[in-house]
């Protein structure tokens, strides 16, 4: 886009929090089962009935904002947001507005221009709305999502570019991750980001906003806001206002289409939800909520290039999963080398289980046991080529990679006397190529080392082999 | 109340209203307003607003999964069409 605009995103993301029952009843929070099975009176909104806060979520809720810097409620309540729609059986939502448990916060990211920072306006719980799908004149109702537990998180608009707002997604998908109060897939929509865009001339401020949905992952989330960007540039360009719209991300056509405009402004009446007391935290909740905390990605990240003298790159891609970056942790505690580790683990490692289709987790290789092939390694017992065959056997076999290498006899030779008699062997099966170096052909070495390494069975200790060679040769 | 903004209210509400009804109720709503306004001329500006009353606070329920005592099923019944187990209604899309 001209940099004679600016551009403005601000995001507005739910996630589904890792609870076992709903927001407000003791319904499993569990969908994909068969249709409104799990329901109740309460979250099909029959009359008379008594919501109640699920504690659980109530805690994740406090954990999210507090880990976004916010600023923690001491009153929190919920409020009634009403409109009509069958997805909500009880005409209305029920949610936060003006006491949600955070407000104030801001969240770091890393970018290629370094570290920024977002501000959170604030982060309210409240209940998801049931499953629809539209066939023909019909619509077809599942409540079993309805009242599931629900986090929404409310940015400033203060990202700057569609690239920025991607990388802020996945710092964030990461951070929930982390904390483990949502698995944050969006594909599966249990992390659904809706994005508000507006551009305008440099230093003119915020523009005419338009709301992008239906984005189910974080790079649909920048196509979609690029093709947004374009969009609004091209139509100031032409003189032409922009309206303020939803719009909807159609990534079989790679483009945004009208969903509605916003004629007036929605209306939703808030009032305090009458059937939910005030919340006030204790002390020992706030305990609760800190003692819960974890190191978050950023801070591992940056922790991990200091202590491991990992680059930037080498952090972002250990960090990238929990699961990954204990592992890596581990190993460097039994002592393996930390630039060989990230060396393996995005290589060899990660193209085995790519082709085992196995995570680390399933996967046989323990932190322990990657430790142990580096250091046979290291201790020039196997050859890094023959190592890459004990990491087949360990996925094949199941066996540490010592025991592969004792089982199998897959231990360097290094012993000068069967060294040169395999160097005899081949001098004498090539005697043009050995006539050829002593005349000088250098080049041709290289044909006897790897008619060697073929005579050992690549298992010649390739430093003392190429000595006794160099002496055999004059 | 003006009938506009009744209209508008009325709308928000899912109500119709006819004219007879709607001028019979722009009386009454404008003389529920009326009260309102007299309560707003009292300074509460260093009270707290008393959203719950009569309510204990922090009741909260552990994150357990309840026993159904309503049978789905019969819930069901009550939905003016079914599909599968889908609640079936005029698209609204």
């Amino acid at each position: 886009m001209s940099n004679k605009y600016e551009t403005f995103i601000g995001l507005e993301i739910h996630i589904h929090l890792e609870a076992n029952t709903k927001m407000f009843c003791g319904c499993k929070a569990q969908y994909g089962d068969e249709p409104n099975t799990n329901i109740c009176p309460v979250c099909m909104g029959y009359p008379g009935v008594l919501p109640m806060v699920n504690e659980k979520a109530m805690e994740l809720g406090y954990k999210v904002a507090r880990a976004l810097n916010c600023k923690l409620s001491k009153n929190t309540f919920f409020e009634r947001k009403n409109y009509f729609y069958p997805d909500m059986p009880k005409n209305y939502q029920i949610s936060q507005f003006e006491e949600p448990v955070g407000v104030d916060g801001w969240m770091d990211f890393d970018t290629p221009e370094g570290t920024k920072k977002i501000r959170i306006h604030d982060v309210h719980l409240e209940e998801d709305a049931g499953k629809m799908i539209h066939a023909g004149d019909m619509s077809l109702c599942d409540y079993n999502r309805a009242g599931y537990p629900l986090l929404e998180i409310v940015t400033e608009p203060d990202i700057k570019t569609p690239e920025d707002t991607e990388l802020f997604l996945r710092n964030f998908q990461r951070m929930v991750r982390y904390m483990g109060v949502s698995d944050g897939n969006m594909d599966e929509g249990s992390m659904k980001c809706d994005a508000n865009i507006s551009i305008n001339l440099v230093g003119k401020g915020l523009g005419t906003k338009v709301e992008l949905k239906n984005m189910n992952s974080p790079r649909f989330v920048r196509k979609g806001l690029s093709y947004e960007e374009e969009r609004q540039a091209d139509m100031l360009d032409q003189g032409k206002a922009l309206t303020q719209e939803t719009r909807l991300w159609n990534e079989n056509r790679d483009q945004t289409e009208v969903m509605r405009t916003k004629e007036e402004a929605e209306d939703y009446r808030y009032f305090p939800e009458p059937d939910l007391p005030i919340f006030r935290p204790d002390q020992t909740f706030f305990d609760l909520v800190e003692s819960g905390l974890v190191e978050l990605p950023l801070t591992r990240k940056h922790r991990m290039m200091e202590e491991y003298k990992l680059s930037a790159d080498q952090a972002e891609y250990i960090h990238d999963d929990l699961y990954l970056a204990d592992y890596f942790e581990e190993a460097v505690k039994l002592g393996g080398d930390s630039v060989q580790l990230f060396a393996w683990l995005s290589s060899d490692v990660k193209k085995l289980l790519n082709r085992e289709n196995l995570s680390l987790q399933d996967s046989p290789l323990t932190a322990s046991w990657l430790t142990e092939l580096l250091e046979l390694i290291s201790s020039e017992a196997i050859s890094g080529k023959i190592a890459k065959k004990v990491l087949d056997f360990v996925f094949s076999d199941k066996k540490s990679p010592k025991t592969i290498v004792e089982e199998k006899g897959m231990s360097q030779v290094s012993d000068p006397a069967v060294l040169t008699a395999a160097v005899d062997k081949v001098m004498a099966a090539n005697p043009d190529v050995v006539e050829a170096i002593k005349g000088g052909d250098n080049k041709q070495r290289g044909f006897l080392m790897g008619q060697l390494m073929k005579e050992t069975g690549g298992k010649a200790a390739p430093v003392p082999l190429q000595k006794i060679l160099a002496e055999k040769l004059g | 109340m003006d009938t506009k903004e009744l209209y508008h209210t009325a709308s928000l509400a899912r109500l119709e209203l006819d004219e007879k009804e709607a001028e019979k109720l722009s009386r009454e709503v404008s003389q529920m307003l009326e009260y309102f306004n007299h309560m707003l001329e009292l300074d509460v500006s260093n009270l707290e607003p008393t959203t719950h009353a009569l309510m204990k606070n922090n009741r909260l329920r552990r994150d357990v999964v309840a026993e159904q005592t309503v049978d789905p099923d019969e819930m069901l019944e009550n939905a003016p069409d079914l599909e599968d187990r889908f609640v079936l209604i005029p698209n609204v899309l």
